[in-house]
Formats: structure tokens, sequence, C-alpha cells
């Protein structure tokens, strides 16, 4: 296996940001809970993950991982089992789910042209051209929103196997801090990768 | 709103004693293992000979205990809770019941697990923080590389994945830099980032996160080109003007976590779970 220059240079860039709002505290979103903040650090590894593939994902979550291992924001993320190996997986899983609602949407699309064209036709332009949108955002959606689960729940599962928090504490966190992040999550992901994509094309045509 | 000040990335404090001058793959070794053994480690005698090799590693190079323990100080909540948690929420059969009041119920077991669980806690950060203290960024980098050369023989890419690291931690900087204008832009035209609910503070986060994440993706075209015009191949055949030398003190050292490793696992087998 080797890596293009392009995949270097992303994952390092990437990587670069979710070390950056770790130092600068701009990664984390005071959430009225008792455990005090959201995180939206694991954002690079969802965007790394859609826009250039799982490699990337893996490369920057290792980054991101290792940040949180030596620079420890929580007691627990000084086991490594804890900070590193979860942050493998959300670039993964996030590029899984963003390909797999493409495709999904691409099948379902074909099977239903005729039907919906027809409820299309009855319906007001402006709900329409919202469920069109919809459809257009729903894969960066789902894929910003899963890439979050991924690190809430591997880590909370992880920190909880290894006896750091009893289930019961795991679950309220889940919970409490999972939701909020993955809408913000969801939401960072579609602006980011649409705005992203729009200098990308402009670049192109030039 | 000085963010390029503040930042800090791996807190190394330069000096000469044996520990400092060792091979960083010797530390990184030994660190590793330190670590394993933590993890596994269940017992307070296996702990309290870490405890003792620890302090060993911080008489020998010459860190002001005070400054290498800094950073669990805002921990030290969240230690507690921790310690509280396992101390009510811990189940286990056949236990001693401490103390029991309302719900709540302390267990002799949720005891020792919570005390445990600190212990291996503070010892994993204090590992961590000695290797940083002692590692200038550079060598631990260049170490790492070292190490991970063998596996370029089974395929894994270890220099791009170095180099990666070390984009990284090049870019931390200039990012900031970056993000600095970008807030003060903000500010400018009248966002006042301090002030709000939570909803309002985490809607101002977004005309921060787009620029950053577009101008960060544009300077990552232009070190593409960059580096391709330059002919950036990869590790394969690369040299370095400085090469790292294995010493009689990384003999010294690598005997010595020999050594307690082997002890390590001893007390491990030979001791029952909370002793």
């Amino acid at each position: 296996m080797s890596l293009s220059v392009r995949k270097i240079v992303i994952s390092g860039i990437l990587g670069a940001i979710a070390i950056l709002l770790g130092v600068t505290r701009l990664g984390f979103i005071p959430v009225p809970t008792p455990a005090g903040h959201a995180t939206i650090m694991h954002i690079p590894v969802i965007l790394g993950g859609i826009l250039e593939g799982p490699v990337v994902g893996i490369i920057t979550g290792a980054i991101f991982g290792l940040f949180s291992f030596l620079q420890p924001g929580a007691p627990f993320f000084a086991d490594p089992l804890v900070s590193i190996l979860p942050r493998l997986f959300i670039g993964v899983i996030s590029y899984l789910v963003y390909m797999l609602t493409i495709k999904l949407n691409n099948v379902l699309g074909h099977l239903f042209t005729g039907p919906l064209q027809k409820i299309k036709a009855s319906m007001s332009p402006g709900l329409s051209g919202s469920l069109e949108k919809l459809n257009n955002y729903l894969p960066l959606i789902l894929g910003g929103a899963f890439g979050s689960a991924t690190n809430t729940v591997l880590v909370l599962s992880m920190a909880t196997w290894r006896g750091y928090l009893p289930s019961e504490v795991s679950i309220s966190i889940g919970v409490l801090h999972g939701v909020p992040e993955l809408i913000i999550a969801s939401l960072l992901t579609v602006i980011l990768v649409k705005g992203i994509q729009r200098i990308r094309t402009a670049e192109d045509k030039n | 709103m000085e963010l390029t000040k503040n930042i800090t990335l791996g807190v190394y404090l330069p000096g000469e004693t044996i520990i400092h001058r060792l091979d960083p793959r010797t530390k990184i070794i030994a660190a590793t293992i330190l670590i394993v053994m933590l993890l596994l480690s269940r017992s307070y005698i296996a702990y309290a000979a870490v405890a003792f090799f620890i302090a060993m590693i911080i008489v020998i190079s010459a860190i002001p205990m005070g400054y290498a323990l800094r950073g669990l100080k805002p921990m030290l909540p969240v230690l507690l809770l921790m310690w509280i948690f396992q101390l009510f929420l811990f189940r286990d059969s056949d236990t001693l019941v401490l103390f029991n009041w309302w719900i709540f119920e302390a267990t002799e077991a949720g005891l020792h697990m919570g005390n445990l669980i600190i212990l291996r806690v503070l010892f994993l950060f204090t590992v961590t923080t000695l290797l940083t203290l002692t590692t200038s960024v550079v060598s631990l980098t260049d170490g790492l590389e070292n190490l991970l050369n063998p596996l370029r023989k089974v395929g894994v890419p270890s220099q791009e994945l170095v180099m990666t690291l070390v984009i990284a931690l090049r870019f931390v900087m200039i990012l900031a830099e970056e993000l600095e204008k970008i807030i003060k832009a903000q500010m400018a035209r009248g966002v006042a980032f301090d002030q709000g609910n939570f909803i309002q503070k985490t809607k101002k986060i977004f005309p921060v996160f787009l620029p950053l994440f577009v101008s960060a993706f544009k300077r990552a075209e232009e070190l593409i080109i960059a580096m391709e015009s330059r002919s950036y191949t990869g590790g394969k055949g690369r040299t370095k003007m400085k090469t790292l030398h294995i010493s009689r003190a990384d003999l010294t050292a690598a005997i010595t976590i020999l050594i307690f490793t082997g002890l390590m696992i001893y007390i491990n087998i030979a001791t029952e779970p909370f002793i």
C-alpha cells in the first residue's frame, strides 16, 4: 500500500484542525450539563472520511486520538484504548454511511421515478423543492450523524468496558452530550462539505 | 483573542540528564511497555512498583515535581467524581457493604475498583507527560518513524504516516494565525462570541468554521502542488541528516526496563487482584 501526496497532505491538515480545536478550546461547546461540554473536535475526521475516503478518515482519526491521548481533556483519555482506538472508526463509518446513502438514493430514485414524479406534480413547488434539497443533503446529514454517534458510542463503551465509568453514567453522558454533538456534527458536515465542494468546482473551472 | 500565544504543543523541558539524552526510540518503547503494564495491572503492589519506577525517572531526569504534575490539576474534580461513581455504582456479588444510606450503597469492591482506576489514570498521565517533557517533538517523530520502519516490509507506509503527523504539527500554528484573523474579522463585523445562550453561542461557530476549513483546504492544495513539483515520493530510499544512534545509556535503560517488565509480570501473576 502506498499513500498519495494528496492523502498525506489532507490527513495532516485535517489533523492540524482537530488539534487546533483542542488547544484553543474552540472544539468544546458549552452544553448545560453537569459534565461540562460537548465536543466537535471529531468534525475534521468526519470530513476527511466523506471528502477523501476511508484511509484519510483513519489517519485523521489517529492524529485526533493521539492528541487526546497526549493532552487528555478527561482523565480516562489517558488510556489509549479509550482515546485512540475508537477514533479510528469515525471516518470509516462516515464514509460508508455517506456512500451507502448515495447508492440507496440512486436506486430508490430510479425505482420511484414514476410515482414520485406524479406526487411531485401535485405538490406545491416550494415543498417539492425542499424535498429535493433534503434528498441532496441526506447523505451528508447521515454521514455526519453516524460519524458523531460512532465517536460517542465507541468512546463511552470503551470507557465502560475498561471500568472507568459505570454503565448508568455512560448512558446519561451519551444522551446529554451525544445528541447535541450529533446535531451540530450533521449541520456542520453539510455546510462545510458543500462549501468546500463549491470552492473546488470553482477552481476546476478556472 | 491572542490564540497563537497560548498554544503549547508538547511541553518539552530541555535538559542534559541521561533521560533527556536517551535515544527517542528507547524512550518510546519504554513508555509503551509501562503503559501496557499499567493497563494490565490490577493489584496495589503492582502500582506501588510502577510508582517507585516513575519516581526514579523523575529524580534522574531532574524535572521539577510540581511542573510534571501541573497538568493534573484541572482533572482532579473529574477524578474525584469517577472515584465516587465506582464506590457507589460498582456491582459485585458477595462483597462487604461498607455503608448504606437511601439508594446509595458503598461496597468494598467498589472502593478498590475506584482506587485502582484513579491510580491507573494518574500513572498513565504521568508516563505520557514524562515522555513529552524529556523528548522534543522533533526527536519523537524521528524515533517513531524509525520504529515503524520495519513495518514497510509488510506494506505499511510508515514514513508517509509520520509525514502526516509532521504536517499536522506544523500546520497547527499556521492555522491558528488564520483562525485568529477570521475571529477578529467576524468580531469587527459585530459578532459577539462571548454572549448569548447555548444555542446562540453554537450558531456563532458556523461563520468561523467555514472560512477556516475553506482556507485549510486551499493551503492543502498549494502544499500538494509544492510537494509534487519537488518530486516527493514518500519514504523510499530517503536518507537523514541526523541519524539516531544507540548509546551505552540506551543499553542500560533497556536492561533496566526489561528487569522491571519481568518483575511486573511476576507481581501480576503472583498476587490476587486488589492486594
